[in-house]
């Protein structure tokens, strides 16, 4: 009897329902599921039987038939591809490290004000850019770095440089998505560090200040190690959609910087969506789910070595 | 308090090290904020004055004629209401939704537990991808219902879990004492678990609207109707293609892009302030650990 060990564990098991019984017990809450069952079997599991369609030669032109592995084959010899899935990683991991450690650092600097007006006012701006969706954040910056009458383009001018289009300019494009993407998101993720610094042992702060630790050695020693589960956490569910570029590298991408600024899902756009190639765009995504996959899978790995819990 | 008692500006010995870290600390938050107004400042003038070219923070003149022609344009009231709806309604389904599935997903007695929680886990770490899900959309007749936008982007895996975690921390006694006095699992659901569960509701709620108002991909993709476009597609078309010239010729294009910009985003930051508390409360909900 599988069961036994169960049985002795949970007192609940002494009331002795079968299976059966229970599952009658229990039928309105089955029911109850049913709607985000419904859901999550239209726009999640149905679409991973469509993956199917990655080996074959499907097109709104051509109905779907079996041609083996001739889509990766035919991927891997166009160099647009393997750009597109070098940016994938080179972007997606340089965004995540920047703005977990511009979070990190921005929260340790609230952490220290103890004016409260001064603290809640920084809070409310630093969060506001946050809430704007990636087009008015794209046209607001299209503006600000125009080459015609933006604001940075001003001041290089001012200073007797000439106006740089950086939006267009290959070696620009970067430099500027990443500094975008902070400027977005790093005063709204300092707030679960926050809450977590909130919880830092204060005692042990006090006993480092009497034996002479300075500002930083307490920073270093004492309050990274004690928010450490909390970054891990964060950095294990941000691994899950860091993978997500399409809006900001859509939004602020143009033709002039496609081959430093092309990522999979944009090139999957184009190939399937705007170029119907079902089949190819089909196998060209199925990397960036496997990707994704393997590193949440890793992610969570090291997070129960290191902290010895899983977060998913 | 030992560390906090060292918080007051003075020179002394003793203090001074503190002091000047703080007023170094100050200073940088204040160039922090500065820079986060700045791209939204300069946005607000290059609004209002058609003079204002490169490093110019304040306006020369105030002249409102790009808000007059912008608010003057008929076509941009139907992806208005669009947004509306959508986010309404997809909110309210939303919710029902993953509180309902929430609510299934704490019955730790209940046969099938762990296959359900692991089923909705799943969609959070692997998907079909981009056009598997376009396809199955197409082939389900979805195109052009705004249904294949509110659904994906009102039930997420990742709420779902949020608002479980946030059940589990209800004690069970009040659900097995409801129970004996013969209430409903529905009745508990409705009569005890949600009305203790504002909190959560609000911080969850405001992250689905706040996404959902901001959906641009979903219309991109499953939307060709120009009638069933939402503001975040119009104002995207505005200001790439210079949608709102025809007579334009007098108004400056940036002064009306500018314009464009402040109308979407004013709105919001007037009621940002009273609603900030319950998005700072949703994002702590459920991920901080030890």
């Amino acid at each position: 009897m599988p069961t036994m060990k169960t049985k002795a564990a949970s007192p609940k098991e002494h009331m002795g329902l079968s299976t059966r019984q229970k599952i009658i017990k229990y039928r309105t809450f089955y029911i109850m599921f049913i709607p985000l069952l419904i859901c999550m079997i239209v726009f999640a599991y149905l679409p991973m039987f469509g993956i199917l369609y990655a080996f074959t030669d499907y097109t709104p032109f051509h109905p779907a038939s079996f041609v083996g592995l001739a889509n990766f084959k035919k991927l891997f010899a166009q160099a647009g591809f393997w750009q597109a899935f070098f940016n994938t990683l080179q972007i997606s991991t340089t965004k995540l490290i920047l703005s977990t450690v511009g979070s990190i650092v921005l929260a340790l600097l609230l952490d220290e004000i103890h004016t409260v007006w001064f603290k809640k006012v920084a809070q409310t701006v630093v969060y506001i850019p946050h809430f704007m969706s990636w087009v008015v954040v794209a046209s607001i910056f299209t503006m600000f770095l125009s080459p015609k009458n933006g604001l940075i383009n001003g001041v290089v001018e001012a200073f007797g440089g000439k106006a740089i289009y950086f939006l267009a300019d290959e070696k620009w494009w970067r430099p500027w998505f990443y500094i975008i993407s902070v400027w977005k998101e790093i005063g709204w993720g300092t707030i679960i560090y926050l809450a977590a610094l909130s919880g830092v042992d204060m005692e042990q702060h006090e006993a480092a200040i009497i034996d002479g630790a300075t500002r930083f050695q307490r920073i270093i020693h004492l309050t990274l190690p004690a928010i450490s589960g909390t970054i891990v956490t964060v950095l294990i569910l941000n691994l899950a959609k860091v993978l997500n570029l399409f809006d900001p590298v859509w939004v602020l991408q143009n033709a002039m910087v496609i081959n430093t600024s092309d990522v999979l899902e944009t090139y999957v756009y184009r190939m399937g969506i705007s170029g119907s190639q079902y089949g190819l765009s089909t196998a060209a995504g199925l990397f960036k789910s496997v990707i994704s996959v393997l590193l949440v899978t890793i992610g969570n790995k090291l997070s129960k070595k290191i902290t010895g819990e899983e977060v998913l | 308090m030992g560390v906090n008692a060292k918080d007051r500006f003075s020179f002394a010995k003793g203090y001074r090290g503190r002091t000047l870290f703080l007023i170094f600390d100050f200073l940088l938050l204040i160039f922090m904020m500065c820079m986060m107004v700045l791209p939204l400042l300069k946005v607000g003038v290059d609004s209002v004055d058609p003079t204002s070219y490169g490093v110019r923070l304040w306006p020369k003149v105030v002249d409102f004629s790009a808000y007059q022609k912008i608010l003057g344009t008929p076509s941009i009231y139907q992806p208005f209401l669009v947004s509306v709806f959508t986010t309404i309604v997809g909110t309210v389904f939303g919710l029902f939704v993953i509180t309902m599935g929430a609510y299934v997903l704490i019955q730790k007695d209940m046969p099938g537990y762990k296959l359900l929680g692991r089923l909705v886990l799943f969609t959070m770490m692997f998907s079909g991808g981009l056009i598997p899900t376009y396809l199955t959309i197409k082939n389900l007749g979805l195109m052009n219902n705004l249904l294949a936008v509110i659904v994906p982007c009102s039930v997420s895996a990742y709420n779902t879990i949020l608002m479980k975690s946030f059940f589990a921390s209800i004690p069970n006694e009040l659900f097995e004492s409801a129970t004996i006095d013969g209430c409903t699992p529905f009745g508990c659901f409705w009569r005890i678990m949600l009305p203790l569960s504002k909190p959560a509701l609000a911080s969850v709620g405001l992250f689905i609207a706040v996404g959902l108002w901001n959906e641009y991909m979903h219309f991109i993709l499953y939307i060709s109707d120009p009638n069933w476009q939402n503001f975040q597609v119009k104002v995207r078309s505005l200001i790439l293609e210079d949608g709102l010239s025809g007579t334009a010729i007098t108004l400056s294009q940036d002064m009306l892009k500018s314009a464009t910009v402040v109308v979407v985003v004013l709105p919001f930051l007037f009621i940002y302030p009273f609603i900030q508390q319950y998005f700072t409360k949703g994002v702590t909900l459920g991920a901080v650990k030890g």
